[in-house]
């Protein structure tokens, strides 16, 4: 057979189209390129029948052509749902697996169907080869193929699990149709675009379609690729630390502190199992303890559960200290801790002997008002020595986050609960007495109110389940004695108020304080230098030198501040051995230890002026009295008013001067000099702001001494709201104020009808020496102040500078506030 | 489907293998060709290249009742395009089958002339 055959390669392959009948397999969702190889499974019975024919040929050839995409259904696709062009291909191998057929088809040439000869029982058609794609422009198609290839390399690199001859393979493929046709098979571009491309007619056409197709599967991959890494970058960060974690753990274990997570919750859970606790908390403590368990040692939740659970472990929720309630005891207790206040200690006893009878009541929740040093807080020492409870107390001055009192919820890093649990846990027992310092310096602002928090710990009714907000569990509050002490009431919420007990502390008169000085103060400051009874003795006209000219205070701190400065002078002459017997001062040493008075006693101005009055004001310090000054401007209009005083203050000024105009002929005043002269009010000092109703009377009598020319009494003071119709009101504060005033040398006071009741709290040694004149109407203030006659000629006016006043007052402000 | 007979597609489909020897008169070309019929193969020289093509056709399918369980045998058209260091024309070809090889003997043009 051997043939001379000069037909070259290109010629032979090339053969001239034919023309002839052939089994068809249509495809689904796949197509087959001439020149590539391809797995095909097929189980639909016509298309297993078509196959089979194709099988019993000698060449073993088949027809594939493509189903239309959008007629892919269920059923045997029509002649009509597949498109004209597809391949014709070689079976190479085939195996049967149950009913399917795995074939592998290698594609031949591309050929177009001329027409469907039969449909069942499988499809058959006439087809014509279609020539080989054909370069229409030879430097585009080189063009694309380069422009094909550099895309390829990108995607290779995309896709590192290619097996190396697939590069080679690709890459070194030059002839532009196969390598289009082998991406083709390769890739996943769509049945559509497939197709399109088995029926492009140039190459050209080819390398476009292919183009567009490989940058778009580019673009996924390397999206793909992004997401990818990205992912892998966090599975990265994690499996690091697990890696890190895991080690950590054996280079404990290698050291001996193996498990200290385990260990430490171990215990907790013993802890826990030991502790009486009630038994909703024991339920909440389980399941925080079970949460901790499955935590590693390093989550941030670990230690906040732990904390958490350490807490609930110390807090007294069951724990009370023993009740030995002796009311006698009791008596003596608050006797021994504090000199007089009578009245007081009745109060208390009457509340404790509610406790004592009622044990299982509720305690009731005192509030002591009253000024600095008075022994607001000491007497809440002594009540819970006399039942014999721990004491405990919290400042609430300047607390203006609600979060103080009830605690941070535990999500916020550094929660902590609040102060009431602190301090129970601190006390370890549910019954403390606790004392809320300073009630009323509550502040409050946008991070909430404490006072409202304080409504539901001091209300007897809810907290017995109060919630902190860092336990969330409720703890019984019904236990603990509450013991309020504020320096003003008005500050305190009304309905805070309402819940407690008020118990009025006033300021100590000069006797009391002698007494207090002599039974307390000074065996204290004693004892506390260090000295004995033998070493030091102050006699009793220095104490009340000390207290009249180098304290002033309604309470007794200055005071003991200022014995204790003695007693430390003396100390030193003891230490150093210049005073080697007893020290005894006087009087008239106290100058020489203390240097000059610093105070000048408050003493009413003799002889004041037509114009001038003395009124008596509160403070939260105490009393003071004051002067209030009124002088005529003739020719001038109206009413000025100085001394930074508040509105009330300056309405009932008006009032007054109403009063006075519309009364003139009573009082034997021209109307026309009121009319036609300003008047000018002034109450020194004044730089301290002033404001209250309680002047009403002063100012009254200023402006009557004023217009009538009557001269005020110098040793009467007063104190008093007036209204328009003339009456007087009473007022607070009346304890105090007659202390100022006695203090100040008045022996006479004028005070409303009303407030006569207050008469009794005042000491029997100050009362004894007053007079009091009880006012209904400015009348009887008037005739009680003024002097008889004109003593000082009509309009004059008389203007005293109060140096002495002032500089007293020196750095000390104060709000002169009605009480 | 009988007329398949006549296609004669364009595209190569398998590519047997096959053993060059050198001998000292010329060469010896060994096939991998079994169950190819000698009227079904071309042998063509041109330069220094030695052509063989042809197709493997499966007569026993054409038996009544007989079907394919398993296919793993290539059929159709196969080509081998076999390449030597120098020209072969004008050499004189031999060729037999023998226990499904086709052996291929090449004399060397001075000898065959003769």
């Amino acid at each position: 057979m051997a043939e001379e055959n000069t037909q070259n390669q290109t010629q032979k392959t090339t053969a001239t189209p034919q023309r002839f009948e052939i089994a068809v397999l249509p495809l689904q969702n796949t197509t087959l390129f001439p020149e590539t190889v391809v797995p095909l499974a097929v189980g639909r019975e016509r298309s297993v029948k078509a196959v089979e024919s194709a099988l019993a040929t000698e060449e073993k050839l088949i027809c594939c052509i493509t189903t239309r995409t959008e007629n892919v259904n269920g059923q045997d696709a029509k002649p009509s749902d597949i498109y004209e062009v597809g391949t014709i291909g070689n079976i190479k191998r085939m195996m049967r697996a149950e009913d399917v057929l795995q074939l592998i088809v290698q594609g031949i040439d591309r050929v177009r169907v001329l027409e469907w000869t039969q449909e069942r029982p499988y499809l058959k058609a006439k087809v014509e080869i279609l020539p080989h794609p054909a370069i229409s422009d030879n430097e585009e198609v080189e063009a694309l193929k380069r422009n094909i290839q550099g895309m390829i390399q990108e995607a290779l690199a995309l896709l590192p699990q290619v097996p190396p001859e697939v590069r080679m393979a690709v890459m070194n493929q030059n002839n532009p149709v196969q390598l289009a046709y082998f991406l083709g098979s390769v890739l996943d571009l769509g049945a559509e675009n497939e197709q399109k491309m088995l029926e492009a007619g140039t190459v050209d056409e080819l390398l476009t379609l292919m183009h567009a197709s490989l940058a778009r599967e580019l673009e996924i991959m390397q999206i793909r690729s992004k997401i990818a890494t990205e992912a892998q970058t966090e599975m990265d960060k994690s499996q690091r630390d697990y890696v890190l974690r895991q080690q950590l753990k054996a280079i404990q274990k290698e050291l001996g502190e193996d498990d200290g997570e385990r260990a430490e919750a171990a215990q907790l859970r013993e802890r826990l199992e030991t502790a009486d606790l009630p038994e909703e908390v024991r339920k909440e403590a389980d399941r925080e303890l079970r949460r901790m368990e499955q935590l590693p040692q390093a989550a941030p939740d670990y230690h906040v559960i732990r904390t958490y659970l350490e807490y609930i472990l110390e807090l007294p929720w069951k724990k009370s200290s023993e009740e030995k309630l002796d009311l006698n005891e009791a008596r003596r207790i608050l006797d021994e801790d504090h000199y007089g206040l009578e009245d007081i200690k009745d109060r208390i006893l009457e509340s404790l002997a509610v406790v004592k009878l009622r044990p299982d009541s509720k305690s009731p929740i005192i509030l002591f008002v009253g000024p600095p040093g008075v022994g607001k807080t000491s007497l809440g020492r002594s009540i819970a020595r006399a039942l014999g409870r721990e004491f405990d107390r919290i400042s609430l001055g300047g607390v203006r986050d609600e979060a103080e009192l009830r605690g941070h919820r535990r999500t916020y890093v550094g929660a902590r609960p609040g102060r009431i649990i602190q301090t129970l846990r601190r006390v370890k027992v549910n019954n403390p007495v606790l004392m809320l310092d300073e009630i009323d310096k509550l502040g409050n602002d946008y991070r909430g109110d404490p006072a409202a928090a304080l409504l539901e710990i001091l209300d007897p009714a809810q907290n017995n389940s109060f919630r902190d907000h860092y336990l969330d569990l409720p703890f019984d509050l019904s236990k603990v004695f509450f013991i309020a002490t504020a320096n003003q009431l008005a500050p305190i919420p009304a309905p805070l108020r309402d819940r407690m007990e008020i118990i009025s502390l006033a300021g100590y008169s000069d006797a009391e304080k002698l007494n207090i000085a002599k039974q307390y103060l000074i065996p204290r400051q004693i004892k506390e230098n260090g000295l004995s009874d033998e070493q030091l003795e102050i006699t009793d006209d220095a104490i009340n030198l000390l207290t009249a000219r180098y304290t002033r205070e309604a309470g007794v701190r200055q005071l003991e501040r200022t014995v204790g400065n003695l007693a430390r002078k003396v100390a030193l002459r003891v230490a150093q051995g210049t005073a080697t017997e007893k020290v005894t001062i006087t009087a008239g040493d106290i100058k020489g230890f203390l240097g000059a008075p610093r105070f000048y006693p408050e003493e009413a101005r003799n002889d004041l002026p037509a114009g001038v009055a003395t009124g008596m004001a509160w403070t939260e310090m105490g009393g003071e009295v004051l002067f209030i000054e009124a002088t005529m401007l003739p020719g001038g209009g109206g009413l000025t008013l100085t001394g930074q005083l508040g509105e009330v203050m300056k309405e009932s000024a008006m009032a007054a001067r109403s009063y006075l105009w519309s009364h003139a002929q009573e009082f034997g005043i021209d109307p026309n000099a009121i009319k036609e002269n300003g008047i000018h009010l002034h109450v020194p000092a004044g730089a301290i702001p002033k404001d209250g109703p309680s002047a009403g009377v002063t100012m009254a009598s200023a402006m009557a001494s004023l217009y009538t020319g009557r001269k005020v009494r110098s040793d009467t003071a007063m104190t008093g709201e007036i209204t328009l119709s003339g009456l007087v009101f009473p007022v607070g504060g009346i304890k105090e104020k007659v202390l100022a005033a006695h203090r100040a040398g008045i022996r006479r006071i004028i005070l409303p009808q009303k407030n006569e009741a207050d008469i009794e709290e005042i000491p029997e040694d100050v009362r004894r020496e007053l007079q009091i004149f009880p006012a209904v109407r400015i009348n009887d203030v008037l005739d009680a102040a003024l002097q008889d006659a004109p003593t000082e000629p009509e309009g004059k006016n008389y203007v005293i500078q109060d140096v002495e006043r002032r500089s007293e007052r020196t750095g000390e402000t104060f709000i002169a506030k009605e009480k | 489907m009988g007329s398949s007979k006549n296609v004669k597609p364009s595209g190569r489909l398998w590519y047997p293998s096959a053993d060059v020897y050198q001998t000292p008169d010329g060469w010896l070309v060994k096939v991998e060709l079994a169950g190819v019929s000698a009227e079904d193969t071309e042998i063509e020289i041109q330069g220094n290249v030695l052509y063989i093509a042809g197709t493997r056709r499966d007569k026993m399918c054409k038996a009544v009742g007989v079907s394919y369980h398993q296919m793993e045998i290539t059929y159709s058209r196969f080509e081998k395009t076999l390449q030597f260091p120098a020209s072969i024309e004008g050499a004189s070809i031999e060729h037999n089958f023998d226990n499904g090889l086709l052996i291929i003997r090449l004399w060397k043009g001075e000898k065959a002339k003769p």
